[in-house]
């Protein structure tokens, strides 16, 4: 018989009687003894397992301390109720009472919520259809690690060991969605700054929820696990093959695609048609059972910038969505080729018919007779026979029609001779590009401005929507670029899930030492200042540099479309490993949470900490001893302002693109306010001063060469030791003169003394700190005498926690 | 002389306030009077053609520059008071009293801007607009609606002459 507990039950067929049982003799001593016996398996339990919203107030506050959130409104206006719309214009307040700041908070947090939800809604999909495949029972299998699920350790204190337990994590995170999604209502918080605990609260569920997802799929779905060596992947516009039937997948959740691709290996068509994918789903698409490091058929097209070009190009006979990072427009957009749309998840339905409970054969032949423009398939099996099936039957029509957007050179020309260039396109282009004065050489059979345009637009269409004379803007450019676009063929290295506990422990000394002079974490969407190949750039300086370059998503991608002279990618350049001048790629956007979990990683593994429910003490670890910077260079999506607030409660700053100050809130402090710059040294209690970085937890740079100088300048930890400081000196010295044409002016800062100073500039800056900061120095044993305001003593326990203090 | 005030155009709204449009003359007027004046441009003074005006500007009034983004290999060895800071960051600032700015002398009245992506200097004077005094004049080629006054959006060459102008005033 199975136990009775409290509670209430019905008995079946007995109408109207419920059974409420309120006590049962025994059963606090039931309870009591599972809690010991739990406890007793997930060892040391940290202050904040299943924190809510107040619970982690305190180290939120702390951070804001010293990083001060930074609002920048995107609207002077509230409309959120019907009070409104509110001028809250020079901080004034709303009908309701709240302020411009508050609002802004408000605006900021609504993002990060929104892209935790994406996240960990597509990880209660993929979870849920993984356990109704393999069952609760099956083993976590995240590769030669012990610690497996990191994030979810630190926030919840659950060391979860199969895909059952994975259950009330996801339960957790929903349940707190629900609590944080209710605060956004009129009228409820009033002060900014707890807007920005709740974002930061966001933040953390988020990396919970990515890792729940990614922990489902790696188990279940054959994905390499902590696999340095995993496969190489096609990437770029140019792979595609198009004179096979194509098939292009766009969105997040793999869960459906891989029933398309068990149908074409089960019927021999994996080398009879092509199947790429955009997005995330692309990435899963290519560790879809490669675990033995067979090289994917699968291929990636690019990232959601390259969604409309695609279509345009002509080049899919069928699109298959899921969900998130999905234009609204391909219906519209796929129409006009005869593309049809199928949607797969409940997410996006697009407005189309449900012919889940269809014939496949009847769907195939409404799709290719037009009757319908595409429509919703939930049923997977289903959906896995559709898609190739539909690819196979739209192929030839679409070839006989020779369906594209991309004008011929005659229609070419008739479209630039009709331009006014009267502007309006470039008013109203996201990336101000310079459209009138491309299309005006044009004209004059110079194509040569419009290909530069392709690799800078992200594909939105904005200018043709505001074109007087109807000129399709885009597919101007994407003619202009045939040549680029077909040469648009490069290498990623398909995702390797999380770094291991062996490269840990291997490398964990390094980093906290400073010799491993920083990760640098590139991460997030296109939406680019200067085009893809800024990636590439500031990932190229940096490895060159020996750091360890972390990357996912389609940041990942993009870094990978670019070759050097000898016509090798970064990842065929450099290896995989978690180790000084290795680039490691995790994986699809939920990956994201493999690379934060790496910096908790360190702090359990290499240093001991307790992970378990004990998230500022791992936190405040990470900001003072772990050189990592997180970069989401373009970062158009709600779901970076996540990942990047996530990284923030973790200790971990992040760099985002000049687009992104339109997320509304920064994180930056005042690096002149020595007030600020100070920790506890947790062995006795006292005051230790500390150098002004990292300077910030979240902010924006304007170019991908400032970005480099802030990467290289916000590694430097207060742990650093002399060869690690100097190291990281010498990098930040180097880059900044490269591309700033000058010294940083406040290098001296940093130093602690003479064994700081970068070797090769040594006698120079001795010389600087003499003269313009009035430092003693002893010339004949080249020492510094006086003058450094931060001290270093190895032994030294910096921390933010007046609780982990000796003395308190 | 450029009318630099005609064309206000914008595609998308901040909401409810937008910089006035002002001419050569009343920039000129504007930059020569400031107490305290701060010249913060933005990585598109690269330009040749823009870089060298933006030397002259800050050479006429001898007005420090905050070289945002990574402008600052065009100001070495110029003979211009130039100095690398974050426009973010700056922005902030520029909201805090106490700030010393970028020469310990205290923070500034006045920031004259240049060379700056539309979509980024706008964001970040959503900051100084709403939360400081701070008076923001956008010398730009595009209308920068988040500044307090500013020039309309111009072409290239009515910019260049537009600058010329405002440096014969100066
Ligand atoms: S929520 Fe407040 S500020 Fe916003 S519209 Fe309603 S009353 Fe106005
Ligand atoms: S809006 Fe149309 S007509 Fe005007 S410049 Fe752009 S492409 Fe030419
Ligand atoms: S489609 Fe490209 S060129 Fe057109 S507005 Fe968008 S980014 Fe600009």
């Amino acid at each position: 018989m199975s136990k009775l507990t409290t509670g209430s039950f019905s008995i079946e067929d007995l109408e109207s009687v419920q059974i409420t049982i309120n006590n049962i003799v025994g059963a606090a001593k039931e309870v009591a003894k599972e809690a010991k016996e739990v406890k007793e398996e997930l060892g040391p339990m940290g202050p904040t397992p299943f924190p809510s919203i107040a619970t982690l107030r305190d180290w939120s506050f702390t951070l804001f301390d010293r990083y001060e959130p930074v609002y920048t409104p995107m609207c002077d206006q509230c409309c959120y109720c019907t009070f409104g719309p509110c001028n809250l214009e020079g901080n004034k307040r709303g009908a309701c009472g709240i302020d411009m700041k508050g609002q802004a908070a408000r605006e900021f947090f609504l993002r990060c919520l929104t892209g935790c939800a994406c996240h960990s809604a597509h990880g209660r999909h993929l979870l849920d259809h993984i356990i109704d495949l393999f069952g609760e029972d099956m083993p976590i299998n995240m590769g030669a690690s012990n610690v497996i699920a990191p994030n979810i350790q630190l926030v919840t204190g659950r060391q979860p060991k199969t895909l059952g337990e994975l259950k009330p994590i996801m339960e957790y995170v929903e349940e707190e969605v629900g609590q944080l999604l209710a605060t956004v209502h009129a009228g409820q918080e009033a002060a900014a700054i707890d807007y920005d605990n709740k974002a930061m609260m966001a933040g953390y569920l988020d990396h919970v929820g990515m890792e729940v997802s990614d922990i489902a799929q790696v188990t279940a779905l054959g994905f390499p696990k902590s696999d340095p060596e995993a496969p190489l992947v096609e990437v770029g516009m140019g792979t595609i093959d198009a004179s096979k039937p194509v098939i292009i997948a766009i969105g997040h959740n793999v869960a459906g695609v891989t029933y398309i691709m068990d149908y074409m290996e089960d019927n021999g068509l994996t080398d009879k048609m092509e199947i790429g994918g955009l997005c995330c789903t692309a990435f899963d698409m290519t560790r879809y059972k490669r675990e033995d490091r067979k090289a994917p058929y699968a291929k990636i097209v690019g990232t959601i910038s390259k969604e409309l070009k695609i279509v345009r190009s002509g080049i899919p006979d069928v699109i298959v969505l899921d969900e998130q990072c999905v234009r609204a427009d391909l219906v519209e957009e796929g129409k006009k080729l005869k593309i049809p749309i199928i949607a797969s998840n409940e997410k996006i339905m697009y407005g189309l018919p449900d012919r889940t409970n269809d014939d496949v054969d009847a769907i195939v032949k409404d799709l290719v007779s037009g009757t319908i423009p595409g429509c919703v398939m939930l049923d997977y099996e289903k959906l896995g026979e559709l898609v190739p099936k539909v690819a196979q039957a739209m192929a030839p029509i679409r070839e006989a029609e020779g369906l594209s957007a991309i004008p011929t050179d005659d229609e070419m020309k008739a479209l630039v001779s009709k331009c006014a260039e009267c502007g309006e396109c470039a008013l109203a282009c996201p990336e101000e590009l310079a459209i009138p004065a491309a299309i005006a050489a044009a004209k004059g059979e110079d194509y040569s401005a419009l290909e530069e345009l392709h690799d800078l637009c992200v594909g939105c269409r904005r200018c043709e929507q505001v074109c007087n004379k109807e000129i399709p803007v885009l597919s101007l450019i994407e003619k202009a670029a045939q040549k680029a676009i077909a040469e648009e063929k490069g290498f990623v290295r398909a995702g390797r899930g999380q770094v291991s506990d062996p490269e840990i422990r291997a490398e964990g000394l390094n980093l906290v030492m400073g010799t491993t002079p920083g990760v640098i974490a590139i991460i997030g969407c296109s939406n680019f200042p200067a085009g893809t190949k800024d990636v590439y750039n500031i990932a190229e300086e940096f490895l060159n540099r020996n750091y360890i370059v972390a990357v996912s998503g389609c940041s990942a991608m993009d870094i990978g479309m670019y070759k050097d002279a000898d016509g090798k990618t970064l990842y065929e350049r450099f290896p995989g490993r978690f180790e000084r001048g290795n680039i490691f790629n995790t994986g699809s956007c939920v990956s994201n949470a493999h690379i934060s979990a790496t910096c908790h990683k360190v702090a359990g593994i290499f240093a001991g900490r307790n992970l378990s429910g004990n998230l500022a003490e791992i936190a405040d670890y990470s900001l003072n001893r772990i050189g990592a910077v997180g970069l989401a260079w373009g970062a158009y999506s709600q779901k970076a302002a996540a990942i990047g607030t996530g990284c923030n409660i973790y200790g971990i700053p992040a760099i985002v693109g000049p687009h992104s100050g339109k997320y509304r809130r920064a994180l930056i402090a005042k690096t002149y306010d020595d007030s600020k710059w100070k920790l506890y040294d947790s062995r006795n209690g006292s005051e230790l001063a500390i150098p002004p970085s990292p300077e910030f937890l979240l902010t924006t740079a304007e170019t991908w060469q400032e970005a480099c100088v802030m990467l290289a300048k916000n590694c430097i930890r207060v742990s650093d030791n002399n060869m690690g400081r100097s190291i990281k000196l010498t990098h930040w010295l180097e880059i900044s003169e490269k591309y700033l044409g000058v010294l940083p002016d406040d290098w001296w800062k940093f130093v602690r003394s003479e064994a700081d100073l970068p070797l090769a500039k040594r006698e120079m800056l001795l010389k600087m700190l003499e003269s313009e900061h009035g430092w003693e120095i002893d010339w004949k044993k080249k020492k510094i005498i006086s003058g450094p305001s931060i001290k270093f003593d190895v032994s030294s326990q910096p921390t933010n926690l007046k609780r982990l203090c000796k003395e308190a | 002389m450029v009318d630099t005030t005609k064309n206000t155009k914008l595609f998308t709204t901040y909401g409810v306030k937008t910089s006035k449009a002002i001419s050569t003359e009343i920039a000129a007027k504007l930059i020569s009077k400031a107490k305290r004046p701060l010249f913060v441009v933005g990585t598109g003074v690269l330009d040749p053609e823009v870089l060298d005006r933006a030397v002259k500007i800050a050479k006429a009034k001898n007005i420090p520059i905050a070289a945002t983004g990574s402008s600052m290999i065009g100001f070495v060895d110029k003979g211009v008071n130039a100095k690398y800071i974050n426009l973010h960051a700056l922005g902030f600032y520029l909201t805090d009293p106490n700030w010393p700015g970028l020469d310990g002398n205290g923070n500034y009245d006045t920031i004259i801007l240049l060379g700056h992506k539309k979509y980024y200097i706008n964001q970040v004077l959503s900051a100084t607009k709403n939360f400081s005094d701070v008076k923001a004049i956008s010398i730009d080629k595009s209308y920068i609606q988040n500044a307090t006054m500013s020039f309309g959006n111009l072409s290239r060459a009515d910019h260049i002459a537009a600058l010329d102008e405002v440096i014969d005033l100066l």
